[in-house]
C-alpha cells in the first residue's frame, strides 16, 4: 500500500507534467524542404524561404508563448535527398509540418512520405494538376496553385476580347502539357481553335528559332505558352527578334514576364499578356506593405514565388492562431488549415478542403512601358477560383 | 513547307551550328593532340559568358565583354594547364579526365559565390539589336553576327593551321606526336598555345551566345553534351571535322525539332552513337591512328 | 590467393563488421543513410567490375542502374506481380539490355566507349524523361516493398532495410570475390592488361568484355531495384550522367579494380556529400576539391592509402 505521502508526491509530479509550463515553451517548428544549393530552382528556393520567414516574423513569430522555429533542409535538387532529408525533419528534429517542393521532380517523394508518415506538407510552389486531383492526400495541402488552375480562365477572356486562333508552345514535360491542356480546353470551349501545338523537349538549350519559324507559317492571332526561368526570357526575347510580335499577340502564364525575368527581357517583353495568381502591382494594401518590406530587404521586387512564400507562412500563423498553438494533434492541424482565412498578398486565401488545394484571385495582366521601365497593368481578376475535386476524393 | 520556313530554318541551324563550332574546335583539337578530354570546356563557356557580362555591365557595351571574356577563359585555361595537366601526363588520360570533372564542380560554385543565383543578361549590342528582311523573311540581325562571326573565325583557323608555323606543328603533333618530338619541334609550346586558344574560344562561345541563350549557373552543363557529340561525330583532331560536325548537329537539332519533334529529344544522342558505331574515327578522321 | 586479395578480404570483413556495428547504434538517420551507402556500394562494385577489371571505363552506367529501378517499379505497380519477383525481373531486364547494348559498344575501347556508354545512358534519361507511362519528370511512386514479414522485418523501416541491404551487398561482395578470383576473371584482367597479347593467345576478347558488361548492368539493376524499394519511387534522375559521373567517383576514391575500394568509396561520399550539403549551400566545390586532390595526390583510392607501396595504378 502507497503512504499518502507518496500518493500526493506522484500526484503532484502528474500534476505538474500535465500543466507543462516547461512544453509550452517549446518552439513550434516548420521544416522546409527546397533545393537550396543545386539546381535550376535555387533563387525561386530562396525566395519562397526568405518570405516565408518572413511572414512568420511579421506576424509575431510566437503562437501561444511558443516560438515558431523555421528550420531549412537542402534537398540539392534530387528526389531521394528530399525525400531523406524529409525524414530527418520529421523524425529527428521532430518538425509539425513540412513545406515543400519547389518543382515537380520532387513533388513525388515528398508527397508520398507525408502521405504515409501522416506529416502536414504545404506546397509553397510545385503546380502539377494530380497532387490535388487524383493523387490527393488528407496531408498534402497546397498553398500555390494548380496548373489548371492559373490557366483555364485564359482561353475564354481571349476569345472574348477577339483572338479565335492560337498557337501552343511549352515544353514536353507534365507541367507543360498541364498548362496547355487546361488552356486549350477553356480557348476550344469558348470557339476559339488551335491551330499548331509544339513540345519542345525539356532540355537545356533555350533556342526557340525552330519553333518560332513554324508558328509563323501557321500564323495564329495568338500564342499562349508557359516558361520560366532563363528559357522564358529567351522565349520573349526571340518573339520579337524573329518578327513575331508585330503580327501576333504572346500571351502566357505569368511566369514568362516575372519580375525576374522582365531586367533580361527589356523592352521585348511590352504588350505580353500574362495570366497568374500573382502580380506585384496588385493594388491592395498588404500587397503593398509586402513589397515594400521585401523591396527594402532584398533590394529588387518580389516575385510571386516570394509572394507564396509569404502567404504559406501568413496561411501557417494563422492555422496557429487558431489552434492556440498546438500542435501535438496533426489531424487538428490540417483542420485548422482547412478553417482560416487570410487576406494575403494575392487576396484573400483559404484552402479547399475537398481539394486540399488552395482558392485564389486569378489576375490578367498585361507589361507595359513606364517611363524606362516595364510594369505590369492589371486587365482583369477572376475572383476565388477553385478548382474542381477533379478526381480527388476528400 | 515553304520557302520562307526553311530559309529561317537554314539560318537558325547554321547560328546553332556556329555557336557549336566555337565551342566543338577547341575541344576536338585538344583531344586530337592529347588524347584527352576536357569535360570543363562548358566550365570556360561559362566563365567567358559571366566575365563578359561583368566587363559589359562596368563598360556599358556589348563590345567589352567580347574583350574580356576569351582572355578571361584563356587565363583559366592555362593555369589548370600549367598548374594541373603538364603534371599529369604520366598519369593518364583517364585520370585527367576525372579531374576535370571535379572542376566542373568547383566552376560551378564559383560562378555561384562571385555572381549569385539568378540568371543575368547581356543584350545585343543596340547596333545588331535589330532585326532584319532577309528574301521576304524578319531574321534577328544578331544571329547573322553569329553566323558571320563562326565562318570568320573558321577561316582564320584554318589559315592559321595551314600557312604558319605553329600550325604547322600543331598538324604534325596530331598527326604522330612522337615522330613531330624527334622532329625537334616543339611540341609542348604548340600544344599549350593550342589549349589556350582553345579555352578562348570557349570563352568567345559564352560571350557570343549570351545574348541568344542566357546566363547563368548551369549553363556549363547545357552546352557540354552537345559540344561532345560534335566532337565525336566530326572527327577528333581536325578543324574541319569539328566544322562538318557541327553543321551535321546543329542542323540536325534544328530541323529534328520540328519534323520529328516526338524523336528529337534523344535524337542527337543516337546520333552519336551511330556515328561511333559506323564511322568512330569520326567524319573527317584525323590521319593518325588513336 | 595474392597478398593483395587478401587485403581486401580483410578491409571487407572490417568495413561489414564496422558496418553492423553503425547499424546496431544508429539512430534514424543513421539507419537512413546505411542504407543508402549499401545500395550505391552494390552499384559502385558492379561498376568496378567494368572499369577495375575489364578496364572499360563507362559513363552510362546508371543506365542499368536506373532500367532495374523502373522495370522493378512498373512490373510491381502495373501487373500486381509480386514485389521479389518483379525484382528479379528488374535484375533481368538490366541484364539482357547490358547484353544487347554491350554487344553493339564493346567494340570500341577508350575515349570512344565513354562517349558511346554516355550516350546511350542519356537515351535512356531522355526517353523516361519523356515517357508519361512511366511518369515522366516526376517518376512513379507507390512502389511496393516486399514482404519480409515471416523473417519478422519490415522494409519501410529503415533500420530493417539496412540490414538486409548490408547483407545483400556482402553477398555481391562475394560474388564477385569468386568472379574475378575464377579463371574468367583471371582472363579479364590478363585482357585489360594487354589486349593485343590476349588476342594473339587466341582469347575471345569481345565475348569476355560482353560477360563483363552483361554481369555489371545485371548488378547495376540488382542496385537499382534496391533503390527503389528503399525510396518507394523512381525517377529519370536515376540514369543521368551525373549519376554515372558520381558512381565512378566512389569507384576511384575507393580504388579501382579492389572490389572493396568502391565500397568504401560509396561510404565517404555519401556521408561527405550529406555533411557538407548540411554545412554550406557550395558543397559541390567541397566536393569537387575533395575529389581532384583524391585522383591527384592518392590515384589508387582509399586501398592505394592502405597499400605499402604505392603501385602504378593506371586504368
Amino acid at each position: 500500500m502507497i503512504s499518502t505521502y507518496r500518493a500526493a508526491a506522484v500526484a503532484a509530479l502528474a500534476a505538474s507534467l500535465a500543466a507543462g509550463p516547461a512544453l509550452a515553451e517549446e518552439p513550434i517548428k516548420i521544416g522546409l524542404v527546397l533545393p537550396f544549393s543545386a539546381g535550376p530552382y535555387v533563387p525561386l528556393a530562396n525566395e519562397i524561404a526568405d518570405s516565408l520567414a518572413m511572414a512568420i516574423a511579421d506576424a509575431g513569430g510566437a503562437v501561444a508563448g511558443r516560438r515558431i522555429e523555421v528550420l531549412r533542409e537542402d534537398t540539392t535538387h534530387k528526389p531521394d535527398v528530399a525525400q531523406a532529408k524529409a525524414k530527418k525533419l520529421v523524425f529527428e528534429d521532430k518538425v509539425d509540418m513540412l513545406v515543400g517542393p519547389v518543382g515537380s521532380n520532387e513533388l513525388t517523394a515528398l508527397l508520398d512520405f507525408a502521405n504515409q508518415s501522416k506529416t502536414p506538407l504545404l506546397i509553397p510552389n510545385a503546380g502539377d494538376n494530380e497532387a490535388t486531383g487524383e493523387r490527393c492526400s488528407p496531408w498534402v495541402l497546397r498553398t500555390s496553385f494548380s496548373n489548371d488552375q492559373i490557366v483555364r480562365e485564359m482561353g475564354p477572356w481571349m476569345v472574348k476580347h477577339g483572338y479565335k486562333t492560337a498557337a501552343l508552345i511549352a515544353f514536353d514535360y507534365a507541367a507543360g502539357h498541364q498548362q496547355m491542356d487546361g488552356f486549350k480546353r477553356g480557348f476550344t470551349q469558348a470557339g476559339g481553335t488551335i491551330v499548331n501545338e509544339q513540345y519542345p523537349p525539356f532540355g537545356p538549350i533555350s533556342d526557340f528559332g525552330p519553333y518560332l519559324a513554324k508558328i509563323k507559317e501557321v500564323k495564329p492571332a495568338a500564342v499562349f505558352t508557359f516558361f520560366a526561368g532563363p528559357p522564358a526570357t529567351a522565349l520573349v526575347k526571340q518573339f520579337t527578334e524573329f518578327g513575331l510580335k508585330d503580327q501576333i499577340k504572346l500571351a502566357a502564364s505569368g511566369w514568362l514576364i516575372s519580375p525576374l525575368n522582365l531586367p533580361g527581357e527589356g523592352d521585348a517583353a511590352v504588350g505580353v499578356l500574362g495570366i497568374l495568381n500573382y502580380v506585384p502591382a496588385i493594388d491592395a494594401p498588404e500587397n503593398k506593405a509586402f513589397q515594400a518590406e521585401f523591396q527594402e530587404k532584398y533590394h529588387r521586387i518580389a516575385s510571386e514565388f516570394a509572394a507564396q512564400g509569404y502567404d504559406t507562412g501568413k496561411l501557417i500563423f494563422a492555422a496557429l492562431q487558431s489552434l492556440g498553438g498546438k500542435t501535438a494533434d496533426k489531424a487538428a492541424l490540417v483542420k485548422a488549415l482547412h478553417s482560416v482565412t487570410v487576406k494575403g498578398t494575392r487576396g484573400a486565401l483559404r484552402i479547399d478542403p475537398k481539394t486540399n488545394n488552395i482558392i485564389q484571385d486569378i489576375y490578367i495582366y498585361e507589361a507595359r512601358k513606364n517611363g524606362d521601365r516595364v510594369d505590369f497593368a492589371i486587365l482583369d481578376k477572376i475572383p476565388a477560383v477553385q478548382d474542381p475535386p477533379n478526381g480527388c476524393n476528400l | 513547307m515553304d520557302s520562307g520556313f526553311l530559309l529561317l530554318q537554314l539560318l537558325n541551324g547554321l547560328q546553332f551550328a556556329m555557336l557549336l563550332f566555337l565551342l566543338a574546335v577547341g575541344l576536338s583539337v585538344v583531344l586530337g593532340m592529347m588524347n584527352f578530354i576536357n569535360l570543363a570546356h562548358g566550365t570556360l563557356y561559362m566563365v567567358g559568358a559571366f566575365v563578359g557580362f561583368a566587363a559589359a555591365e562596368r563598360a556599358g557595351s556589348f563590345w567589352a565583354a567580347l574583350v574580356a571574356g576569351p582572355p578571361a577563359a584563356a587565363a583559366l585555361g592555362a593555369v589548370f594547364y600549367a598548374g594541373l595537366l603538364r603534371r599529369m601526363q604520366q598519369a593518364g588520360a583517364m585520370k585527367q579526365v576525372l579531374v576535370t570533372f571535379g572542376l566542373i564542380f568547383v566552376g560551378i560554385d564559383t560562378v555561384r559565390l562571385i555572381w549569385g543565383d539568378y540568371e543575368q543578361t547581356l543584350p545585343a549590342p543596340s547596333v545588331l539589336a535589330g532585326s532584319v528582311h532577309i528574301l521576304g523573311q524578319v531574321y534577328p540581325a544578331y544571329r547573322l553576327f553569329v553566323i558571320a562571326l563562326g565562318l570568320m573565325l573558321a577561316l582564320i583557323l584554318h589559315l592559321g593551321l595551314e600557312r604558319t608555323r605553329l600550325g604547322a606543328a600543331v598538324r604534325a603533333g596530331v598527326d604522330d606526336r612522337v615522330m613531330a618530338a624527334s622532329l625537334g619541334l616543339d611540341i609542348e609550346r604548340a600544344f599549350f598555345a593550342v589549349f589556350c586558344l582553345g579555352c578562348a574560344l570557349a570563352g568567345l562561345a559564352g560571350v557570343v551566345a549570351a545574348p541568344v541563350l542566357e546566363i547563368y549557373p548551369g549553363m556549363d552543363m547545357a552546352i557540354l553534351i552537345p559540344t561532345l557529340i560534335v566532337v565525336v561525330v566530326g572527327g577528333p583532331g581536325r578543324l574541319a571535322g569539328a566544322f562538318l560536325g557541327a553543321l551535321l548537329i546543329g542542323m540536325a537539332e534544328t530541323f529534328g525539332a520540328v519534323l520529328v519533334p516526338d524523336f528529337s529529344g534523344f535524337m542527337i544522342y543516337a546520333v552519336m552513337a551511330l556515328a561511333l558505331l559506323l564511322r568512330p574515327q569520326g567524319l573527317l578522321p584525323a590521319r593518325h591512328s588513336s | 590467393m595474392s597478398t593483395g586479395e587478401r587485403r581486401q578480404h580483410i578491409v571487407a570483413a572490417l568495413l561489414l563488421l564496422a558496418a553492423l556495428a553503425a547499424w546496431r547504434f544508429s539512430g534514424y538517420a543513421g539507419e537512413d543513410r546505411l542504407g543508402e551507402i549499401a545500395v550505391w556500394a552494390i552499384f559502385a562494385m558492379s561498376l568496378d567490375l567494368l572499369v577495375g577489371y575489364a578496364g572499360l571505363v563507362s559513363l552510362g552506367h546508371a543506365l542499368f542502374f536506373g532500367l532495374g529501378a523502373y522495370a522493378m517499379a512498373s512490373l510491381a505497380l502495373f501487373l500486381k506481380g509480386s514485389p521479389s519477383l518483379a525484382l528479379l525481373a528488374g535484375v533481368a531486364t538490366a541484364g539482357l539490355s547490358a547484353l544487347a547494348i554491350g554487344a553493339i559498344v564493346v567494340r570500341l575501347a577508350g575515349v570512344f566507349f565513354i562517349m558511346i556508354t554516355l550516350a546511350f545512358g542519356q537515351m535512356g534519361w531522355a526517353y523516361f524523361l519523356r515517357a508519361r507511362a512511366f511518369g515522366g519528370i516526376g517518376g512513379m511512386s507507390g512502389v511496393r516493398q516486399i514482404d519480409l514479414g515471416r523473417l519478422g522485418l519490415d522494409l519501410a523501416n529503415p533500420a530493417d532495410f539496412a540490414l538486409i541491404a548490408i547483407i545483400a551487398a556482402a553477398l555481391v561482395y562475394l560474388l564477385l570475390a569468386l568472379i574475378t578470383a575464377s579463371p574468367f576473371g583471371r582472363m579479364l584482367v590478363a585482357l585489360h592488361q594487354n589486349e593485343h597479347r590476349a588476342r594473339a593467345l587466341g582469347l575471345p576478347v569481345q565475348r569476355y568484355k560482353l560477360a563483363a558488361f552483361a554481369l555489371a548492368g545485371a548488378l547495376a539493376g540488382f542496385a537499382g531495384g534496391l533503390q527503389a524499394q528503399r525510396t518507394g519511387f523512381v525517377s529519370p534522375e536515376l540514369l543521368v550522367w551525373t549519376t554515372s559521373g558520381e558512381v565512378l567517383i566512389m569507384v576511384i576514391l575507393g580504388g579501382l579494380g579492389t572490389l572493396v575500394g568502391p565500397v568504401a568509396g560509396a561510404a565517404i561520399w555519401v556521408v561527405l556529400r550529406h555533411i557538407l550539403s548540411d554545412m554550406t549551400a557550395y558543397w559541390m566545390m567541397a566536393m569537387g576539391l575533395f575529389f581532384i586532390a583524391v585522383v591527384l595526390f592518392a590515384g589508387g583510392g582509399l586501398m592505394g592509402l592502405a597499400r605499402p607501396r604505392a603501385a602504378a595504378d593506371d586504368a
